[in-house]
């Protein structure tokens, strides 16, 4: 089973420092990474190498948590301790950073791009969620901030297809957010966890959601009933399946791979999974196997796993040890 | 020798009398000291709650009344929450101490001030954080 997940490559990306987050643009032909050392790394691939394209190092005082792309791939929003979120845009080679969005209390823990490329989310050690709104002059505008949980929040999401938010916090729960009457609201608490949920991530269709947590476990959750937007009835959400006993520390991150349906995941036990859901398996009670597992993936916490958008089996790790890696995914037989 | 059973009865019983009469007593000047404690702390709360509720419907009329309408999306906005927030702060119970709502209303209320100073561009001289210390809320 070992072999399912080959290295190709390994890239010290911050050195001296934590690597946090990982984000390859739409078209995958650039890998943005952040980190402990204040910087923002572009990547791209010339030959079989990824290269350091650019660094992105005057726009944060404190480590930059995360990064997100926008939908068309020429903006980078980052997310730092220094409380603010920076925009950068990019320019040929070149990254300008056009925008600081100012307004949490503290630390931003994360920052997500919706499909529609005209909404921004970030969330913050605050416990709050903010929505803002982008026009055509590219001013950027707050339009809600969500004070639906009661501790911090580690991440938000867009689902693929529809203008839903969704939060992982510190108060072991997951909030979905919609628009409602020029403002936003909390229209679903996902409870099951029983410690913080780090992170989390949609499939494809947006129907299912997966969650991961400090208690060792991921969770699968289907949405059930009529979900679309503007009906009155918000939709439901249940755990279809929680993979338990597989991690053996705190699970960091999760990715569903929107090509091929797979989910990797990032543990504090410095290990790389990949699970795949059973063939035939009951949509409402679906079972998944774990078909790869790299013990040692890194020499520290695995802090993100990230699918390329493009190539189907291509992964990307980061680690509190300062590197990315590279990973070929080989499907057993 | 009835009187007798009742004079055992009644050294028999004492200790069960007094108990009794002991924790309604008791029960009595824990209610009292209870609502006067009660009472104490909801003037407190109460009282810090309206005046933090006080200053944001002070903020926001002011500013309501500082901005021009204008045909401009980005004032027409400004206006627009502002107006939300003022109704936010008017429909609050205030009357209510017991409503199950208070808190989370008082949550939302937080967040549209943060997010009106946000699209004022303005930094509140209050801070919005329950949790800061001093002149704070």
């Amino acid at each position: 089973m070992k072999d399912t997940l080959t290295l190709l490559s390994r890239v010290s990306a911050h050195p001296d420092s934590r690597c946090w987050f990982l984000a390859w643009n739409p078209s995958g032909t650039l890998l943005a990474s952040c980190g402990g050392d204040r910087t923002i790394r572009i990547w791209g691939k010339d030959g079989d190498n990824w290269v350091c394209k650019s660094v992105l190092g005057e726009g944060h005082q404190r480590t930059v948590r995360k990064v997100s792309w926008s939908p068309c791939g020429n903006y980078l929003a980052s997310a730092s301790f220094d409380a603010t979120t920076c925009i950068w845009m990019k320019k040929k080679e070149e990254f300008e950073c056009i925008t600081t969005l100012e307004g949490h209390e503290n630390e931003v823990k994360s920052v997500a791009w919706a499909p529609s490329g005209s909404l921004l989310a970030t969330c913050s050690r605050d416990k709050s969620v903010w929505v803002w709104e982008v026009d055509e002059e590219e001013e950027y505008e707050c339009v809600s901030v969500l004070n639906s949980h009661t501790q911090d929040v580690k991440h938000v999401v867009w689902h693929p297809n529809q203008e839903l938010l969704a939060s992982a916090s510190y108060d072991d729960s997951v909030k979905l957010y919609r628009e409602e009457e020029d403002d936003w609201v909390c229209c679903a608490t996902l409870e099951g966890h029983t410690s913080t949920v780090w992170s989390l991530a949609f499939d494809q269709t947006g129907e299912q959601l997966a969650t991961c947590s400090d208690d060792k476990t991921v969770r699968i959750w289907r949405q059930l009933g009529t979900g679309e937007q503007g009906s009155k009835s918000d939709p439901n959400w249940k755990c279809v399946c929680t993979l338990t006993g597989y991690h053996t520390r705190t699970v960091y991150d999760v990715n569903w791979n929107h090509l091929t349906g797979a989910i990797a995941t990032a543990c504090g036990d410095d290990a790389v999974r990949i699970f795949e859901e059973d063939p035939g398996s009951d949509p409402l009670q679906p079972t998944f196997s774990l078909t790869a597992h790299m013990p040692r993936a890194h020499t520290q916490d695995v802090n993100c796993v990230t699918w390329h958008p493009k190539e189907p089996n291509l992964l990307a790790s980061c680690s509190d040890d300062g590197e990315m890696a590279f990973w070929r995914y080989q499907k057993p037989e | 020798m009835e009187g007798t059973d009742d004079l055992f009865d009644d050294i028999i019983m004492c200790e069960q009398r007094y108990r009794g009469e002991g924790y309604e007593e008791g029960l009595a000047e824990g209610n009292s000291a209870g609502e006067s404690e009660g009472k104490q702390y909801g003037a407190v709360y109460g009282a810090r709650m309206g005046s933090e509720l006080g200053c944001y419907l002070g903020f926001a009329s002011t500013w309501r009344l500082l901005l021009v309408p204008a045909s401009d999306d980005r004032q027409r906005r400004k206006i627009k929450a502002l107006d939300s927030l003022i109704a936010m702060i008017r429909n609050f119970h205030s009357d209510d101490p017991t409503n199950p709502n208070l808190q989370e209303d008082m949550a939302n209320i937080r967040g549209k001030v943060k997010q009106v100073c946000s699209m004022l561009n303005i930094q509140p001289d209050f801070q919005i954080n329950p949790s800061a210390k001093g002149l704070s809320f």
